[in-house]
């Protein structure tokens, strides 16, 4: 039996397609069509299948920043909060920190509802789960009467201690199910249950914010692959690296955060897989912002707290580390230093070479005017650049730092190159990880072009160009499976851990796993469970997550302190072994893969003789004449030295002098140093 | 300008690579270090120095922690003798008179070489849970040192490299909580020891005659920067005095001077006519005086700008040893902090005569510190529940104060969260929320202070330091002053007590115990305020209808939001009548 899918990740620009007939990929890029996303993905389903006939559709894996886009504009849905008498502005306070200590006039993060849509409920909850005053639901009915009156589309609630004992969080929400048919309501203990008012408050408060957004924008989705007789099933991308089925993205859009960019993170493990290279870093460089992430062991990192606008968010994410530096990176003189970013040009006016007003040099400028980029192949010649407008640009800046153009621009080249050194750095030195080890894999617009030279100042043999780079993460979500990830607040001193208290925990979040897996179209003999704990030293708050056999018994507690000293010493180069250490959280990882078959090799090969040019380009102060290949003119096994270019209507690979190359036997350009 | 010894390229390439090696360095420190007030509220200062001490990439964390590091290394280097430092040491400091602050701050840094040559130092700051002082937690009645925990003089934790375990043996023998100590001790060394391998990494890969160039012209960039904002202040003499509501042990306020000097280029900031030091724990060494100056200095001059060895040498700190701000032996130094902040805010009130729109009205000036201990029946173990509370920030000429947010001089330092607290201590909290009508009335308004209520749920003993009743977060240009803060022990029984400070209290089982912190000042006439934002604060619930209506002249009909605008413009104006004109 033949199973077909289709991939779709939704960009702010592009929508990216990919499908897999059950015999060969077909590619498709439209533009996104903001702020009604679901139209551009229409649109290019319309664009793979002319006939608009659907039905012949498995699965549909798609990333959506529906959820994300609200957020970060403030789009979201009219939503009140519902928290424990006494604790109404948890929320505002934050943790009090300023973020921006010299900042005299700082300002704490503009928050997604007001203080006066903030509603206190009489109930308690102790730290160990025991009431202590029970739900007032007489108060609540006023609570409500407000709730009506002002319309609020949907609700967060968040007690203190909720997340140990749901039973008011769980009373409350039928309630308001009840009483306001009709309003989203989400509750901490579903959305992040875990301890700390002000990060779950704020996980649970952005869930509620998007998540009508998010039913929206599904509910037109579906609708519309309805009309083209879609039966099979949709699936959405979670932050986490797996997929999950609408009715989940419905209660959980928190989940769907980073729903898009993850793709890349799965892309990585299957290319991790098919090269035989278990460890990579991975480069995704863009205009605006360059975003690297680790797959050790063939696997992706999972962060379970993070910050995004200056919200805390409580949900499993994988891993991934940003900073300003990417194509659209303005490079200034600054008391007679070089500046580059993190100030971006954006898309517009964008850098100088796009013709549409920008008047300072930035990093893709850099690369037009070392010859870099071809001002006529610029996304496969749909976009003609402006040389002379980059090369403007650059003499101004050349002029006020008394340097010669082109050497400023290499220079421009070489201090953001730098950065994002530093940003590796960051995620494998500073960590006590060689990178090394690694093989570096770049992806993005940008990625291919500065991959090499970052190789070069870390020191990693091998730079690998994906065959989609421009689709990469499009052509990642065909290959994911349905991941759920359970916790399970358990606050314990090592001294006081009961196996049976563990196991029994396990048991309970293993049966929860399955019966969502199932539910979700997982088939029953392809379900995996991955056993973890947090685990830290009596009194610390970070914690260390400690992988565990899938059954624990007194040897495994036995071995836990060990496990979780060794793990430390090679975190942090240091460990004290007559710590007591602590669990706060234990976490379980369901997976049910998805039916499939293996998929072949792409053919990335359209023409049918190689395509080459010459042109000059620009290294380490001198000008070369450079070949220049177009990629889909090189077939599998074909071989380049460097320097030289290769160039895709998504990106352009440039291959320094030191770099020799092949065309591998799944399509990948992999560079490696001499 | 000056010419550049280096091209500009190699020289941004450099300051970054030290830059992302102190933040580094700090993630490093916080997320193994064991004590709550590290890695939660990254009471901890991180930095990498050249050979002369001088900085060459910071990580942000406790803005005044940041300030002390180089003068400290100096300090130590003084006394030890470079020619002391081998490959390998790691040199552990507390001394209050050397570091500025208490002796629970432990700096530690080692000396960095390449080729057997001193190139820099990497250093940071922590502060330990307990270092053995007279009680457990919070200590507040010192009169001398001596009574404040085991006071370490600069010397090596580590030679060449060799942990030397009996200054080891010493220091957990001395310490109530040991492990604790080891593992904050261990977190700090390893920092370092990150930084050194990143240190000599850019030495190796620049060299270092590059290296020392290009930081010396990254430090004439920021002292070129920082003249060029001086400058544009105008010259004069600005001079702002507050008092410090008392040191504990003697019930008085003393006072505090900031003489503010601006001529050309150079900012001189001078302490005359402030209080000599204290019988009272409120004194605190030279370089923690220093550092308060400095983080003021920056609020305003070049703020966004990463600090560089380069950074405050235009300004001068002049601080009469003998004071409160420059103790002698044997001061105690336990609460260190609230006079420094008070020269601070001082420091930014002298300026504000000057540049208005570059400061703001009276800034927190204080950690609004709650301790309460005990032991803890269920667990059958001491426990020590610690922290500082968030105040409300000052309005400025471009909008109203942040409300609940930490003290002018602590930057990221985070709160407990309340579960955190129930979880880990005998306590329940009961409210949580900000405080209404505490921020100082303005056409900006000051941020709102919050008030926290605890239950014990066992017996212990309560620990306070709420300052700045005396003089309290001050408006300026008409706009009126933030509520000071109160605490109130077992508010509605016959007994209740209000208090600002108080030392190891007894607090038996089911006492409450109710703190309210301060507000920010306000900016400006408060019945300049537009009214819709007055309205828009009433329905939040930051600003009651009764202080609408007294302090801002907004009126609304009963029952309602709606502005009642004749009665509005004419109490306005009858407002505007009984105060003196503010010169804008």
């Amino acid at each position: 039996m033949t199973i077909t899918y289709v991939g779709v990740d939704i960009g702010g620009t592009f929508t990216d397609l990919v499908y897999w007939d059950g015999g060969r990929y077909h590619m498709a890029k439209t533009p996104s069509t903001p702020p009604e996303f679901a139209q551009g993905m229409l649109n290019g389903l319309d664009q793979l299948f002319p006939n608009r006939d659907l039905g012949h559709l498995d699965y549909i894996m798609h990333g959506t920043t529906a959820g994300l886009n609200a957020f970060l504009e403030r789009r979201g849905a009219l939503t009140a909060l519902l928290t424990t008498q006494g604790f109404r502005d948890v929320y505002e306070i934050g943790r009090m920190n300023r973020t921006d200590m010299y900042n005299i006039f700082f300002r704490k993060p503009e928050r997604l509802t007001p203080r006066h849509r903030i509603y206190e409920v009489p109930e308690r909850i102790m730290a160990d789960g025991q009431v202590r005053r029970p739900l007032d639901t007489e108060a609540l009915g006023d609570i409500i009467q407000a709730l009506k009156q002002d319309k609020v589309a949907s609700i967060a609630v968040c007690l203190i201690h909720g997340y140990k004992n749901p039973i008011h969080e769980q009373q409350v929400k039928a309630i308001l199910e009840r009483e306001l048919p009709g309003v989203s309501v989400s509750v901490s203990h579903e959305v992040a249950p875990e301890w700390r008012e002000y990060e779950r408050t704020s996980s649970t408060v952005i869930n509620a914010y998007i998540t009508p957004i998010m039913e929206g924008y599904l509910a037109e989705l579906e609708r519309g692959l309805i009309e083209r007789g879609f039966k099979g099933r949709l699936y959405i991308m979670q932050s986490n690296g797996g997929v999950m089925s609408t009715t989940a993205a419905r209660s959980q859009a928190i989940r769907t955060l980073m729903s898009g960019p993850v793709g890349g993170a799965v892309g990585s493990e299957i290319l991790a897989e098919q090269i035989k290279e278990p460890h990579l870093i991975c480069a995704d460089m863009g205009g605006t912002s360059f975003d690297v992430s680790l797959i050790q062991d063939g696997k992706s990192e999972v962060r379970t707290h993070v910050v995004m606008e200056g919200f805390p968010i409580l949900a499993p994410m994988v891993a991934v580390h940003s900073i300003g530096a990417g194509g659209g990176s303005i490079a200034r003189a600054v008391d007679g230093a070089l500046r580059v970013g993190p100030v971006s040009a954006g898309a517009r006016p964008g850098p100088a070479c796009y013709g549409h007003g920008g008047v300072e040099p930035t990093v893709t400028d850099a690369n037009l005017v070392l010859g870099r980029i071809d001002s006529d192949y610029f996304l496969g010649g749909a976009m003609r650049l402006e040389a002379t407008a980059a090369e403007t640009a650059m003499g101004r800046l050349s002029r006020d730092l008394g340097l010669d153009p082109f050497r400023l621009a290499e220079g421009i080249l070489r201090v953001v190159n730098a950065k994002m050194a530093n940003a590796i750095r960051t995620i494998t030195v500073s960590r006590g990880i060689d990178p090394r080890r690694f093989a570096l894999v770049a992806f993005g617009g940008a990625g291919p072009m500065h991959a090499a030279f970052l190789a070069e100042e870390l020191d990693i043999p091998r730079v690998i160009v994906p065959a989609f780079p421009g689709a990469y993460s499009a052509w990642g979500m065909l290959h994911t499976d349905i991941r759920l990830d359970l916790v399970h607040s358990y606050f314990q001193a090592f001294s006081r851990l009961r196996v049976a208290e563990i196991e029994d925990a396990y048991q309970v979040m293993q049966t929860e796993g399955r019966q969502r897996l199932l539910a979700e179209g997982a088939s029953g003999e392809h379900l995996a469970f991955y056993r973890t704990a947090d685990v830290r030293y009596l009194g610390q708050e970070f914690f260390l997550n400690i992988p565990l056999a899938p059954t624990f018994g007194t040897e495994a507690l036995r071995q836990l302190p060990s496990a979780f000293h060794r793990a430390y010493e090679i975190r942090y180069g240091h460990a004290t072994p007559t710590a007591e250490i602590e669990v706060v959280n234990l976490r379980l990882r369901a997976v049910g893969q998805l039916q499939r078959q293996a998929l072949p090799p792409p053919d990335t090969q359209v023409e049918a003789k190689v395509h080459q040019t010459r042109r000059r380009v620009y290294f380490d102060g001198e000008w070369y004449s450079c070949a220049v290949y177009r990629r889909a003119s090189l077939p599998i096994g074909f071989t380049f030295t460097g320097p030289s270019i290769i160039e895709e209507p998504a990106c352009t690979t440039v291959v320094p002098g030191g770099f020799s190359g092949l065309v591998d036997d799944y399509g990948n350009l992999i560079l490696n140093r001499r | 300008m000056s010419t550049p010894r280096v091209d500009p390229i190699t020289t941004e390439i450099i300051r970054n690579a030290f830059l992302s090696a102190a933040s580094d360095m700090k993630e490093a420190l916080i997320r193994s270090a064991h004590s709550p007030v590290i890695y939660e509220m990254e009471d901890c200062g991180v930095g990498l120095f050249n050979e002369n001490a001088e900085t060459v990439g910071q990580a942000a964390g406790l803005a005044s922690f940041l300030g002390t590091l180089s003068p400290v290394i100096e300090l130590v280097t003084q006394k030890l003798g470079r020619d002391s430092y081998r490959p390998g040491d790691v040199i552990i400091v507390n001394d209050s008179y050397i570091i500025g602050t208490h002796l629970n701050d432990v700096v530690i840094f080692s000396p960095i070489f390449c080729e057997n040559e001193l190139v820099g130092f990497a250093a940071n700051k922590a502060h330990w849970r307990d270092i053995g002082s007279k009680d457990v937690g919070f200590v507040v009645d010192t009169t001398e040192i001596y009574q404040e925990g085991i006071r370490i003089s600069p010397m090596k934790l580590y030679d060449q490299g060799r942990l030397n375990q009996t200054l080891v043996d010493l220091l957990t023998m001395n310490a109530r909580f040991p492990d604790s100590l080891l593992g904050d001790m261990h977190a700090q060394v390893a920092s370092c020891r990150l930084g050194e391998r990143r240190f000599v990494e850019i030495v190796e890969r620049f060299g270092l005659t590059t290296v020392r160039d290009a930081m010396a012209d990254v430090f004439d960039a920021s002292e070129a920067a920082e003249r060029r904002a001086i400058a544009e202040i105008p010259d004069g003499v600005y001079y702002a005095e507050g008092w410090i509501d008392n040191d504990f042990v003697t019930n008085e306020p003393f006072k505090v001077c900031a003489t503010v000097t601006v001529h050309g280029t150079e900012i001189t900031v001078d302490n005359t006519g402030t209080s000599p030091q204290r019988k009272g724990p409120t004194n605190c060494g030279f370089v923690n005086t220093l550092s308060a100056c400095r983080v003021a200095y920056k609020f305003v001059i070049c703020p966004l700008d990463p600090v560089s060895g380069g950074s405050f040498r235009p300004l001068t700190v002049k601080i009469e040893p003998g004071t409160v701000a420059a103790a002698q032996e044997p001061a105690a130094c336990q609460q260190f902090g609230p006079h420094s902040l008070l020269m601070a805010d001082l420091i930014l009130r002298a300026l504000g005569q000057a540049v208005p729109h570059k400061v703001t009205a009276g800034l927190p000036g204080c950690a609004r510190n709650v301790f309460i201990d005990g032991w803890d029946p269920g667990l059958g173990r001491r426990f020590v529940s610690g922290e500082a509370n968030p105040s409300g920030w000052g309005a400025s000429a471009f909008g109203d104060g942040e409300s609940g947010v930490v003290h002018l001089t602590a930057g990221d330092f985070k709160n407990i969260p309340a579960e955190t607290q129930e979880i880990k201590f005998p306590l329940l909290i009961t409210q949580y929320q900000l405080r209404p009508d505490s921020g100082g009335p303005g056409k900006f308004r000051g941020g709102l202070g919050i008030i926290k209520e605890y239950e014990a749920l066992a017996d212990g003993t309560l620990s306070l330091w709420f300052e700045r009743s005396v003089t309290p977060q001050w408006g300026v240009f008409g706009g009126k002053d933030g509520a000071p803060p109160r605490v109130v022990v077992g508010a509605g029984r016959p007994d209740e007590t209000v208090m600002l400070k108080a030392s190891h209290r007894p607090l038996p089982t089911g006492t409450i115990v109710t703190a309210y912190t301060s507000g920010g000042g306000g900016y400006g006439p408060p019945w300049e305020r537009d009214p819709q934002l007055v309205r828009r604060d009433c329905l939040n619930g930051y600003v009651s209808r009764e202080a609408a209506a007294t302090e801002y002249g907004v009126i609304f009909w009963p029952d309602s939001l709606e502005i009642d605008t004749e009665r509005t413009a004419k109490r306005r104006s009858e407002l505007a009548a009984q105060t003196e004109s503010y010169p804008a």
